[in-house]
């Protein structure tokens, strides 16, 4: 028994239903933010994990990627945060549910 | 099998610490559970052999992000309105949807041969900065991706700054603040 390729795109699978889960059924708009960070790292995790069933020279690629895609989860939740006090600063709520300004 | 046990130590802490976030009624907690389930992904990295890959999760994600998130909801005291129901009725249909989503591509992956490779490079400080920065011409170029990649933290800095600041000048805002 060791360490399997598959165990770590399993994880990953899991960690992104959750994410996704608590991103679009939870409606408090912060747990919404922390679920679209939990799906991005399980993201960033599927791809380490893929890197290393490369040889040598091709794994380098899926280890430098996911510092990007972490640099722009940090640039995500800057813009998202300062949305969520906007609109809580007119609104007054949490809940996503009320945000109806542009409904259809 | 060392290897194994930290593995799935670390994964059971994530994947439980994930399920915290799901179920916690304070987004506080919430975001703290967030921050474990961070850190052990921070460990799985360096378990897989991508220790610099762990370090920037550890300082950008576990560090920043959620310094910030956590200290947005402590600033605009996200647990004020308590009476908000956690689910509503799209839940009933999101979660079936989602589990026989990753039901389905679970299948492919078990299907799917794959092993570690046992000639893959660690992704240590030195190959790291060695390939991000490497500006031979028949480079892989990442370094422009990295230029680039300043100037959108740096704009999205500055939208930040713009859409969370008060409005200076418009005399409505001026009245809110002294009432």
């Amino acid at each position: 028994m060791a360490l399997e390729a598959i165990y770590v795109q399993v994880l990953a699978l899991i960690l992104f239903s959750i994410g996704l889960i608590v991103a679009i059924a939870r409606r408090n708009v912060f747990f919404v933010l922390m679920g679209v960070e939990i799906a991005l790292n399980a993201v960033n995790l599927s791809f380490v994990g893929f890197a290393k069933t490369l040889p040598a020279d091709l794994s380098i690629a899926g280890q430098i990627v996911p510092l990007f895609s972490i640099a722009i989860a940090a640039a995500e939740a800057c813009v998202g945060l300062a949305m969520v006090i906007l609109i809580f600063r007119n609104r007054e709520s949490v809940d996503a549910d009320t945000y109806s300004n542009m409904k259809g | 099998m060392l290897a194994l046990i930290y593995f799935i130590i670390l994964a059971v802490l994530a994947v439980g610490s994930a399920l915290c976030v799901l179920l916690s009624r304070h987004p506080l907690y919430g975001a703290l559970s967030l921050v474990l389930s961070m850190l052990s992904l921070a460990g799985i990295y360096g378990l897989l052999g991508s220790p610099f890959i762990g370090v920037v999760q550890v300082m950008v994600y576990a560090g920043a992000i959620m310094m910030l998130l956590t200290f947005v909801i402590m600033v605009l005291n996200g647990a004020r309105d308590s009476k908000t129901p956690m689910f509503d009725g799209v839940s009933l249909f999101v979660i079936p949807g989602v589990i026989v989503l990753a039901a389905l591509v679970g299948f492919v992956l078990v299907r799917t041969p794959m092993a570690i490779d046992e000639t893959t490079l660690r992704g240590s400080v030195a190959l790291t900065s060695r390939t991000l920065f490497d500006v031979a011409q028949t480079g892989p170029g990442y370094f422009v991706l990295f230029e680039i990649l300043g100037l959108l933290l740096l704009s999205s800095m500055a939208a930040a700054v713009l859409l969370a600041k008060k409005r200076l000048g418009s005399v409505d805002s001026d009245d809110k603040e002294e009432k």
